[in-house]
């Protein structure tokens, strides 16, 4: 009865006091946030006011009213330091990058097809007491060793130059197969085979002609590894097609041993549309 | 209603803090790109001893870190330049859009190959992706002196069209050699 009653109402009070305090918790929540944000919104929107009179040129030399007429010691270092960092990036462009290291050099081998720059590589090597490679990240079917036993010894930036032309020709056939894969799906049927140096390339892909569709099997082999355009290409048809088609093999086959594999593939499907 | 109003204020909270950062740095890439200190005014500050002793403003390194990590990066890039025979005489940028994944800059860099001149404009597009970032050239504009020979011409018009960069650095490498042993053949007969 009466015991009941009163345990019921403290309950009560007990639940009431937590929902207050809840309550409050979350007010205070809420009027914090509010707080932060208006002060990123100043802030942000002091930061377009600046970035805004500095695109009109307006900033020259002087910049902002906090910074002095004549620049410190320490903000000449600073934009040198950073304007070198620039050039030594520029350099990431140029194929052969790379930083002095306490025991040798670090060098860094960057691939690019067309204007795509690709993987890069690292290849640290010890000069004492005679010039050794350390470490690297050279991929295993690259065959370093032999290019190393030919020219590391005697001319480095021969080696690394015969090191850049195995990369970029492997990087070169990757990208080219990839990009045929991605642009053409319909295209090609089932998927492309090739092996981890991408020198060898057999796939099968269709064509229509006069409404219908023709299968072609191409195998292409890239003899040399500093090229990334195959030495053979074999383009073949099942044996009871037309003997158009045998011509249509023949040309493609012309097509894959002179240009790039994606655009191959562009060039005579943009044919096919404008015949049909 | 509190609960999707604290779950707004938080959303523009991060939208603003991404927003303060990019606009941060499009700031700092702006006062980089239109100053210029001279080599005297580099030698002077290298010379100066203010701030020596005492880290200047907080979150900036005092001066002697400063000098030292100049020092270590003019031996990088002078070892660099030696080794690959290309030596960058002068490099300018202007970022022309940045946003949190993407950055399109234009280049300007001038330098000698050996000893051939040449003049490079180009756009590069850097995109972040996952763990890291791609870049692409386009736009490219290549000037090369003593061009002309027609192969050379034909060369360098047709990476240009491909923005080829990677390719023309490599082969005007060893055009600029092969033109170094003409010209001192040439000299040697004269």
């Amino acid at each position: 009865g009466l015991f009941a009653y009163l345990e019921m109402l403290e309950a009560q009070a007990h639940k009431a006091a937590v929902k207050q305090e809840e309550m409050e918790q979350q007010e205070e929540k809420l009027a914090m946030l509010k707080k932060r944000l208006q002060e990123l919104r100043l802030q942000r929107d002091e930061l377009r006011a600046k970035v805004e009179l500095q695109e009109k040129g307006q900033l020259g030399k002087e910049g902002v009213t906090s910074e002095p007429a004549q620049p410190s010691a320490q903000t000449v270092l600073e934009w040198k330091i950073k304007s070198i960092k620039a050039m030594l990036q520029i350099f990431y462009l140029t194929g052969i990058s790379g930083k002095l290291t306490k025991r040798g050099v670090c060098f860094c081998i960057s691939t690019a097809y067309e204007g795509t720059y690709l993987d890069s590589y690292y290849l640290d090597l010890l000069t004492k007491p005679e010039v050794q490679i350390y470490r690297h990240s050279i991929p295993a079917f690259i065959p370093l060793e032999q290019i190393a036993k030919k020219y590391l010894q005697t001319d480095i930036r021969r080696f690394l130059s015969v090191l850049l032309d195995h990369l970029n020709a492997y990087v070169g056939r990757r990208f080219q197969a990839d990009q045929l894969q991605e642009q053409f799906p319909e295209q090609i049927e089932g998927s492309l085979q090739r092996n981890s140096l991408c020198n060898l390339l057999v796939f099968k892909y269709n064509v229509s002609s006069e409404g219908k569709t023709f299968s072609l099997t191409a195998r292409l082999l890239y003899g040399d590894l500093c090229r990334s355009l195959p030495t053979e290409a074999v383009v073949s048809c099942a044996p009871d097609s037309p003997a158009s088609l045998a011509e249509v093999a023949a040309a493609h086959s012309d097509l894959f041993r002179r240009m790039a594999l994606h655009k191959a593939f562009r060039s005579f499907s943009s044919a096919v549309e404008i015949m049909e | 209603m509190d609960e999707s109003t604290c779950q707004a204020y938080e959303d523009e909270i991060l939208s603003l803090e991404e927003e303060i950062k990019l606009l941060a740095e499009k700031y700092e890439d702006g006062q980089q790109e239109s100053t210029f200190f001279s080599d005297e005014e580099i030698l002077m500050a290298v010379k100066s001893s203010q701030g020596e002793f005492e880290g200047e403003s907080e979150g900036r390194e005092s001066l002697s870190d400063l000098k030292a990590q100049l020092e270590s990066l003019e031996t990088d890039l002078s070892f660099l330049m030696k080794f690959t025979g290309i030596q960058f005489t002068s490099h300018s940028k202007k970022t022309v859009e940045r946003t949190t994944k993407r950055t399109v800059r234009k280049h300007r860099l001038s330098g000698n190959c050996l000893s051939l001149p040449f003049q490079l404009e180009f756009q590069l597009l850097e995109v972040q992706n996952e763990g890291n970032v791609s870049a692409v050239v386009t736009d490219l504009s290549i000037v090369l002196e003593s061009a002309e020979d027609s192969d050379v011409i034909k060369f360098v018009s047709s990476t240009e069209e491909c923005g080829n960069l990677l390719t023309f650095f490599r082969r005007v490498l060893s055009y600029a050699e092969w033109h170094e042993h003409r010209r001192a053949t040439f000299l040697h007969f004269k």
